[in-house]
């Protein structure tokens, strides 16, 4: 049951496929081609011996057709999806360098929000959708004014003022950063190789090969749209994760290869912390499988969009799933507050630091990627996948739902996918430019005394959902209601109770001095 | 993991500067530690025989890079001790405005760094933003970005300028209310807390052997300040009170020095404030250098036997000039100079408190004492 979408990249690949198969079928020529030997018969043997096949080349052609196919409809949907995957990921480092300049020079995460709409010098200079051309930034200058008409937009504002504060560049400003990581590329290319004299030189050349090709394997089980995947199996889910967690394994090896004390801090930190937070992922993961009943991401993408079953985001049915999924993808990704093995203060950047040139540069890569995979895996699994926000919904209203359903139609899924998973990288990118690094056995502590048993809480809640509340149609709308509620005032509570705490600092509660002797004599007394 | 040394420096984040700090690890746990200095060793002490009094300013502006004023200010109460020289108390007060908005530009360069340490790059971009107005300020007043050679043996170099009184006023303010945003990026993170509380404790009486002073040591409840300890400038003419934090039973923390830092900004921005409304000739008039409103005749030279010393609340602890007039006939340079560097005892303190504690810890506890390496080495 895959969801309508006029973008059927599979569908159109498998026609061409097979299409000019048939075309190359036709053109062999349809006559018996005769190789067959006869020897005559003498005194040895009476009968006359008959050698050799007969070929017919469109027969033998058909046997092997339907392998063909698959073989190129393999290579094509491949060539796609990594395509578009490249493509589509410029935009993340270029989301992480401007949204994040904008955060560090700004107040917050208001403020940035606010100049994203403002524009980079607010209201004086920076009307900057008037030079569109034919006039397309009308909509976007209308929508704006709407924003700054219902909140406030005067110069007496200390959030605009600093939004003022920033020269205006116009929007070609915009461009350069996106085209960055070409720039980058090609320095890191043109870099000299450089290998330690004591690392151990087959493994420290094996683990960027492992870290890279597992990534970029995590995208062939990724489904960028209904159509778009360049592999479905039935296990897609189990597969995929089984990946993500394979490039911690080259991470864990480039650091002990190395031979360097940084690295191999950071390759110990990079081991332990991939154990302690890959198990309450996978249980996290496990509990949107069961709420789905499928391990097939499509199928789980199609539970919480289909009208005849499900038809609810999972974000709604299981907020808890959700913020642990964020929580264990940062962990796994590494970024901060999670950055453990590549603490820059401390391990000057971890197990990196014997990587130089094009291995360091494509490691980086990867690990962009993985956090490209994971902002669209949060989106698929918690998101609607390729969903416009409340279709169904706006689809029924009065009046409007029809050409509203028109609308949306025209977006292909794919773009849906893609803006919730840059939206999502935004967050990263938030809590990256607002947060600390946690320290390693915090992280620890962290994910085995409170993040496993919080994924094992989610899983049994999940369980019970689906066996109690399910009757096998769509959701009761109240169900996801009540879940979102509750779930939000229990936020909303903890959020209140973290300002009481604020007086408990003078006590002191996070005294963290190892109580333990490390070893003998070692501890300051 | 067997224990090992890891050579962390000369050129390492942590460092904040050029020196080598040995930490023996068990695993993650700091065993031991040893620190190495000495490597910008410039001989500031041994160049000062030769200079005039006049000229060592500069010398002395180059000691610290964060904090060149109070630098420079810390020799010239001891030369003015030294040639016995009475300072117009205009002039006081313009020193104490010039230090004290040095002081905030220090603390907020710490803080800028101290976000990095522990893994936060906002608050850097943040602080330099609010250092870069301290040090607008400071170029009105000196000419130049860093080392500004702005006290004179008598009194200062020029006048405020024309509307300086104004902006100061603007931008402290101003600098009043971004406080509060480092506070809500710092105190109100718990992975700041936990970052920071319990992590690096100093007990105050070690301190006081060991010889720490400055912020470091008021973070562990001792209420030593040069300032009021030991008057020097009009400090004692202005109200203000020593920021003390109240650390636990068992030291002061990270936290607790990071407490004592931002407050004692409010401290000089209030200080700086009085001072502007204080200022004998009031603060908008504007003098002709050389006036003896703002500079008094000193001597060039000082007779052998004669020597001068002086306490001085540097930002970072307090510092201490020791110089020997006369000499060889050459009585137009000083016999002797000698300099105590807050930092210089600090920093095998500092060594001292990570034993014990994780490798994450080094650069959290290290940049909490504020390290500066360019007075350390002289």
């Amino acid at each position: 049951m895959a969801s309508s979408d006029w973008l059927d990249i599979v569908g159109w690949t498998e026609s061409m496929t097979s299409w000019s198969m048939d075309n190359v079928h036709d053109v062999m020529p349809s006559e018996d081609i005769d190789l067959q030997v006869t020897i005559p018969s003498t005194w040895a043997w009476p009968d006359p011996i008959t050698v050799g096949p007969i070929f017919n080349l469109q027969d033998g052609f058909a046997s092997i057709q339907p392998a063909l196919e698959a073989f190129m409809h393999a290579m094509i949907m491949c060539t796609v999806v990594f395509g578009m995957m490249m493509t589509t990921m410029l935009v993340i480092p270029y989301i992480e360098r401007k949204f994040i300049g904008r955060l560090m020079d700004r107040l917050g995460a208001t403020t940035t929000l606010r100049s994203l709409w403002v524009g980079e010098s607010g209201v004086t200079g920076g009307e900057w959708w008037n030079k569109l051309p034919f006039g397309v930034g009308g909509p976007i200058g209308w929508t704006i004014g709407a924003l700054n008409k219902t909140w406030g937009n005067s110069h007496e504002l200390e959030t605009v003022s600093r939004v003022n504060n920033r020269s205006y560049h116009g929007y070609w400003f915009l461009l350069p950063g996106f085209f960055q990581a070409f720039a980058d590329f090609f320095k890191f290319a043109t870099k000299e190789h450089i290998v330690p004299r004591d690392a151990d030189k087959v493994v420290f050349e094996v683990a960027p090969v492992i870290i890279l090709s597992t990534t970029v394997m995590v995208f062939a089980f990724v489904p960028f749209g209904p159509h778009i995947y360049a592999a479905n199996p039935e296990l897609s889910l189990i597969f995929m994760m089984a990946i993500f967690g394979v490039a911690p394994l080259g991470v864990f090896f480039a650091g002990w290869a190395s031979n360097n004390k940084y690295t191999l801090i950071g390759g110990m930190r990079s081991a332990a912390q991939l154990t302690a937070y890959e198990i309450p992922l996978l249980i996290t993961v496990l509990g949107v499988a069961v709420l789905s009943g499928s391990f097939n991401i499509i199928e789980i993408v199609d539970f919480q969009i289909g009208t005849d079953e499900g038809n609810v985001w999972n974000i709604f049915m299981m907020p808890l799933g959700a913020l642990l999924f964020l929580i264990t993808m940062i962990a796994e990704v590494e970024r901060i507050p999670f950055d453990m093995p590549e603490a820059e203060a401390e391990l000057v950047e971890g197990w990196w630091t014997e990587y130089g040139g094009i291995r360091w540069g494509l490691m980086f890569a990867a690990e962009y990627m993985r956090s490209y995979a994971a902002c669209i895996l949060f989106a698929l699994f918690f998101l609607g996948g390729w969903e416009a926000p409340f279709q169904d919904t706006l689809a029924d209203l009065p009046w409007v739902g029809g050409i509203t359903e028109f609308g949306l139609s025209l977006i292909p899924g794919v773009g849906w996918v893609l803006l919730k998973a840059w939206a999502l990288f935004a967050v990263f990118v938030w809590i990256r430019a607002s947060l600390h690094r946690v320290r390693t056995d915090q992280i620890l502590e962290f994910g085995w005394r409170y993040l496993l048993p919080l994924s094992l809480v989610h899983l049994v809640m999940t369980i019970a959902i689906r066996i109690l509340l399910w009757d096998g149609g769509p959701w009761n709308l109240l169900i996801p209601i009540a879940i979102t509620a509750v779930s939000g005032g229990i936020f909303v509570i903890l959020a209140i109770d973290e300002d009481k705490d604020a007086l408990e600092i003078q006590r002191r509660p996070y005294s963290t001095q190892a109580v333990v002797k490390a070893s003998p004599g070692s501890h300051r007394d | 993991m067997a224990e090992m040394w890891i050579s962390m420096g000369p050129q390492h984040p942590m460092t904040h500067g050029l020196w080598t700090l040995k930490v023996k690890v068990d695993g993650e746990t700091v065993v031991d530690t040893e620190p190495d200095l000495g490597y910008i060793h410039r001989g500031v002490e041994k160049i000062c025989e030769a200079r005039d009094f006049t000229q060592i300013t500069t010398y002395c502006d180059r000691l610290c890079y964060a904090s060149a004023n109070t630098w420079s200010h810390s020799y010239i109460y001891a030369a003015e001790d030294l040639l016995e020289v009475e300072v117009p108390e205009r002039a006081e007060y313009i020193r104490l405005i010039a230090i004290e908005i040095q002081r905030i530009a220090s603390h907020l360069m710490w803080l800028g760094a101290y976000g990095p340490d522990i893994g936060n790059l906002s608050i850097m971009v943040w602080c330099l933003r609010e250092r870069e107005m301290m040090m607008d300020l400071l170029q009105e007043l000196g000419g130049s970005r860093m080392h500004y050679n702005f006290p004179r043996i008598g009194g200062v170099k020029r006048d405020l300028p024309y509307g300086f009184a104004q902006r100061a006023r603007a931008k402290l303010k101003l600098f009043l209310n971004r406080i509060q945003e480092y506070e809500a990026l710092y105190d109100e993170s718990t992975i700041f807390l936990v970052r920071s509380q319990g992590v690096g404790y100093a007990k105050p009486e070690e301190m006081v052997n060991h010889g720490v002073t400055g912020p470091n040591l008021r973070a562990g409840g001792v209420n030593y300040d040069v300032r009021w300890a030991h008057p020097y400038s009009v400090y004692s003419e202005l109200d203000w009170s020593a920021p003390v934090e109240r650390s636990s039973i068992k030291g002061a923390d990270c936290y607790d020095r990071y407490r004592v830092r931002i407050e004692e900004m409010r401290v000089s921005a209030s200080l700086a404030l009085q001072a502007l409304d204080k200022i004998p000739g009031g603060a908008d008039t504007h003098y002709e250098p050389e006036d003896p409103m703002i500079l008094a005749k000193a001597p060039s030279r000082a007779p052998e036997g004669t020597s001068g010393a002086h306490h001085f609340e540097d930002s970072r602890g307090e510092s201490m000039f020791y110089i020997a007039g006369g000499g060889e006939g050459r009585g137009k340079q000083p016999y002797r100079v000698s300099i105590r560097s807050p930092i210089f005892i600090t920093i095998p303190f500092a060594a001292k408190c990570m034993i014990g504690y994780k490798v994450a810890d080094i650069p959290a506890i290290m940049g909490s004492f504020d390290p500066c390496i360019g007075e350390t080495d002289r």
